[in-house]
């Protein structure tokens, strides 16, 4: 036996052991977390910097097609108030929230996100038909909890707006 | 020797590595400089570092320096200029961080950005510990802007309503959820001494677009979701003083 080769084979099993266990215990390593893509935002400095500044938010048109929303749940808000998308095309949501833990859901539909404080939900939702949708926080989040409310549009993919890469689509500016 | 050898190719390749690290890193920028600026609506943010900046005032030089602030928002704190804020017993921390938005002029203010640029961080929380520690209502002597009068019937029990329990269809949380007597939000102004004129005005000017320094915009979005007629009733409500207690304990129906 190579006892050099062991040795190597050895420590890269070790080291290989390493990475999930720094997930398994928590353990922030910078390197991981860049090479994985991090999901982490400071709750309380949203909107100085980062993705959820709030020329940001609302609707961003990706060049496949698709959608990305970007949302930030508050007490006892969602902003943006109204979300613009078109029908019948991959939505990427990220929502965050800026203090409690808040669920965001769409009437009518099985989608519930959860937003919670320090972390980004990413998930990818779809609304084949167009309308109008309520969205309302599952989650109790203090004394204006039942009046978390906002809405969805959702129109015919022909119509929706054609947005240039730094405008956001959004209707509750209108 | 062999060993050279392997030594010089390995050199050739951290050079390719680097001439790529580079030419990442300039598409890096160019990537970054198409993104539009952020736009920012304050500076502050709710650390516990700037709480703890903001509420360790020392109140009574805090009474020398607020000498120079009663012209305009009162002896009592209680101003006698219907469009400049009642500043008596409100948080300190929406005091400071008002103060803070008009330095950085992220609030406009003709009178009040210059003021605020003239005082040093210390001074700002000796004013604002002053002025959060006066009694909730004025002399009735001396002030006889507030409380105004009670709105009429239908006015109060609109504003009544809106502040107990918000508006859940068009999705307004309820007014008393954040600026009290049920519960205050870190940086929300506590409205039961405001003065009319003056909520009216703020109200205003956030659905307008005017005033932009709500953090997360949550004062843009409710102020443009109230209609003409309903600012104007919160307005009576909180200037006739009838923010003190809960809506619904004793508020008008």
């Amino acid at each position: 036996m190579n006892w050099r080769k062991l040795r190597v084979f050895l420590l890269t099993a070790l080291v290989l052991c390493l990475i999930p266990a720094t997930r398994y215990y928590q353990i922030d390593v910078p390197l991981l977390r860049f090479l994985r893509g991090s999901h982490h935002v400071d709750p309380l400095s949203l909107h100085l910097s980062g993705e959820f500044v709030e020329n940001n938010l609302g609707t961003e048109q990706d060049a496949d097609g698709s959608v990305t929303v970007r949302m930030i749940a508050q007490q006892y808000l969602f902003v943006p108030h109204c979300l613009l998308v078109p029908a019948g095309v991959p939505v990427h949501l990220r929502i965050t929230s800026a203090d409690a833990v808040h669920s965001l859901t769409f009437s009518g539909t099985e989608y519930a996100v959860k937003a919670l404080p320090g972390t980004i939900s990413v998930v990818e939702l779809s609304f084949p038909r167009a309308g109008e949708y309520k969205t309302v926080c599952r989650e109790f989040c203090g004394a204006g909890h039942y009046a978390m409310r906002s809405e969805l549009k959702v129109v015919p993919r022909d119509q929706f707006p054609a947005l240039r890469p730094d405008e956001r689509g959004n209707c509750a500016a209108q | 020797m062999p060993r050279n050898k392997g030594q010089r190719a390995s050199f050739g390749w951290n050079f390719t590595g680097i001439a790529a690290l580079v030419l990442a890193a300039c598409s890096l920028v160019l990537v970054a400089s198409d993104v539009a600026p952020a736009r920012i609506p304050s500076l502050v943010a709710w650390t516990p570092e700037t709480i703890a900046a903001a509420s360790a005032g020392d109140p009574f030089r805090g009474m020398l320096l607020a000498k120079r602030c009663d012209h305009c928002h009162g002896a009592e704190g209680f101003s006698l200029i219907a469009s400049t804020p009642n500043m008596a017993a409100m948080s300190k921390l929406a005091m400071w961080k008002q103060i803070e938005d008009f330095r950085a002029h992220k609030r406009r203010s003709r009178p009040m950005e210059p003021i605020a640029e003239s005082l040093s961080p210390r001074d700002v929380a000796d004013v604002v510990s002053y002025y959060a520690a006066l009694p909730v209502f004025p002399d009735p002597q001396d002030n006889r802007v507030f409380p105004g009068m009670r709105p009429e019937s239908g006015r109060a029990a609109i504003a009544s309503r809106l502040v107990t329990f918000g508006d859940g269809e068009r999705g307004i949380p309820p007014c008393q959820s954040c600026h009290g007597p049920v519960a205050y939000r870190a940086g929300a102004p506590s409205l039961a001494t405001q003065n009319g004129d003056y909520v009216l005005n703020q109200l205003e000017m956030f659905a307008s677009g005017v005033r932009t320094n709500d953090i997360n915009m949550p004062m843009r979005t409710i102020a443009s979701l109230l209609s003409d007629d309903e600012r104007h009733a919160l307005a009576e409500y909180y200037g006739a003083g009838l923010g003190l207690q809960p809506a619904s304990s004793g508020g008008p129906r």
